[in-house]
This record gives structure tokens, sequence and C-alpha cells, in this order.
């Protein structure tokens, strides 16, 4: 697999916290455990990790919940996104796949904690919908797309911008 | 897992109940992944949604839309249309509920932001039975909320879940 150009940066939705990585995750796994479920909402969690020493928080603070006695759990606490995984003791740190301003950069490569995967895994990549949303509602895809809060997939200098540029909801 | 239309945030700060469950659906929308930490947004319709144990704290993503999480743990929990009409369905982070069993995704939204992996996801090797079997032995002692409701939270012991 070709090395994504470095550093690989991102975030959370709303931009307050951002991070440089100045290494390529090596490992990247979906894990499907009910505590990765729940921490992120959904039937499993991206980990990328990555050397503690080589991710940079490059702007505001994660907030970090204990999920259990050996491992935390970082995000931002002004718009909830989950950023990381980590045990405190551990050299790495795992990096949620979707905070990445180009989650194709990191590739998964294996699943751990398959025996919690939810009933409907495994039928995910063959359900239905290949109509682009509100492709019959252009002015609603016009509006969302003028109006998004998100934070670009890239560095800014400031944030939030006087308006908000972006294209989804 | 309990089968209850219940669920709530990882720590149990914020939790819910559905009267019933519509559709679902995974949207690989970039703004989705993003709030999602992940690949996709997984979320269901819920009605009669009521809030059972402190309330979500909100983003809001666009003029029209904004996102329910829990300020204390992070948890993504909802997506929600501003202005929303009483009998209008909030939707629901699946992961988020208790059994997340009950809402299996019938289709894809914004089809075309899928990331180039996610058709070969399933597919993916796992991890050894005997690594998963080592880790399993020694579990550590999880503080996530348990998969149903509770009276009181924190509790005097947090047993659900074996993984971290």
């Amino acid at each position: 697999m070709p090395q994504p150009e470095l550093p690989l940066t991102g975030g959370c939705q709303c931009g307050a916290v951002r991070y440089a990585l100045s290494m390529a995750p090596v490992g990247v796994h979906l894990c499907h455990c009910r505590m990765c479920q729940k921490a992120v909402a959904g039937p499993f969690a991206v980990i990328c990790p990555v050397l503690k020493s080589e991710f940079k928080l490059t702007r505001g603070e994660m907030s970090h919940f204990y999920s259990s006695d050996v491992a935390r759990r970082g995000f931002c606490n002004q718009c909830g996104t989950p950023l990381t995984f980590e045990y405190p003791d551990a050299e790495d740190i795992g990096i949620l796949g979707g905070t990445l301003d180009d989650p194709s950069a990191a590739p998964p490569v294996v699943q751990h904690g398959n025996e919690s995967r939810v009933s409907w895994y495994g039928e995910i990549a063959h359900l239905p919908g290949n109509r682009p949303t509100y492709a019959d509602n252009p002015q609603m895809l016009a509006r969302i797309s003028g109006s998004n809060h998100q934070h670009p997939d890239h560095e800014t200098a400031v944030w939030p911008p006087v308006s908000h540029p972006g294209a989804e909801a | 897992m309990t089968g209850a239309l219940t669920g709530g945030c990882q720590c149990g700060a914020v939790r819910f109940r559905a009267g019933r469950l519509g559709g679902a659906a995974i949207c690989h929308c970039r703004m989705c992944q993003k709030a999602f930490g992940g690949f996709f947004g997984p979320l269901v319709s819920g009605y009669e949604v009521v809030w059972t144990r402190g309330a979500p704290s909100y983003f809001q993503s666009s003029d029209r839309f904004h996102r329910g999480f829990c300020a204390a743990c992070g948890t993504p929990l909802t997506y929600e249309r501003l202005g929303r009409g009483a009998d209008e369905p909030v939707e629901l982070a699946i992961g988020a509920l208790d059994d997340p069993r009950l809402a299996p995704p019938s289709r894809q939204v914004r089809y075309a932001g899928r990331l180039p992996f996610f058709d070969c996801l399933t597919a993916l090797p796992a991890r050894s039975a005997e690594d998963e079997a080592r880790l399993a032995a020694a579990p550590p002692i999880s503080f996530q909320h348990p998969d149903h409701d509770t009276a009181e939270w924190p509790g005097p012991g947090h047993d659900e879940g074996s993984h971290v």
C-alpha cells in the first residue's frame, strides 16, 4: 500500500479539537466489542494506532472518559465527536478513523472483538442505496451545503470562520 | 442486551426510551463520518423518544440539523431536524441502543460518500481466537453503563462487559 503523505491531520466535527500525526497508523482495525460500539454509538469503532510521540494536538484539548480501569477515550466536549482510545500506560494511542481529514489514508487490516459483532454486520455492504440523498430535492441540498457548520477536512488558521463553508448536513 | 427500546451513552449520564423504532440506515456522508468518528453514521428513526436520565448536549451541524451527544463521555446520540414536530421521529444512533440488533439497517444513504474500502470490511480477517481468549481471560473493570436501565448510576459495581 502506498504510504500517505505526512503529517496526517484530523479533528472533531466542530473543529474545536484538531490533531496531527507524524506517522502513518499501523495495524488499523475495526473493534466490535460492546464498549467500542457504545462509545461510538455504532456497530464498531475504527482504531488507528500511532505512537503517542507522533500524535500532537494542534488546537484545543480533548476531554476523557475512563471506560474501564485501564483505558480512556478522548472526545470533544463541544460537539461530542469520539477522537481516541488509549491505555494511558501504553506507548501508542488509537485515533478514531472517521476523524482523520482523509479516512481513506488509513484502511483497516483486521477485526477485533468479533464475539460481539452485531447480528446484521455481515449485510452492511449489500444494503440497497445508490441514489444520492436529496437527489429529488436540490433546494434542500443547496440549503444544507450553504450552511454546513462542520470543520473542513484540512487545517484552518482560525475557527469558526465568520461564515461556515461546507457541503453536507 | 435487553430487547427493550432503551439506550444511552457509554457512561450512562444520558438515557432514553423509544416507543417504537422506524426505518434504519447507514449514512456515508462526511458529516456523519466525522460526527461518529467512523466510516458511516448508523441511524434509526425513534418515535415517542423520552430522555429518562439527563439530556443530550447539541452541536448544530448545519442550519437545519443538530446532533445530540453526551457532554460527559462524548457518545453520539441523535441527529435531529431543528424545529422538529412532536410527532416527528428522532434519528437515534443505533449503537447507543441497549440492543442494536433491534435496528438492522435496511438501506445506505449518501452512497457516493462510501470510503474506498467499505465494501471489503466484512471480509477482513479476524483477530485470532487465541488472542481473543487471552484478552478475555483477564478482563479489566468496565465503567460502561450496562445495557439496561438502572435505578441509580454509577452503581455499586461496574460488572458489564469484558472489554475496555
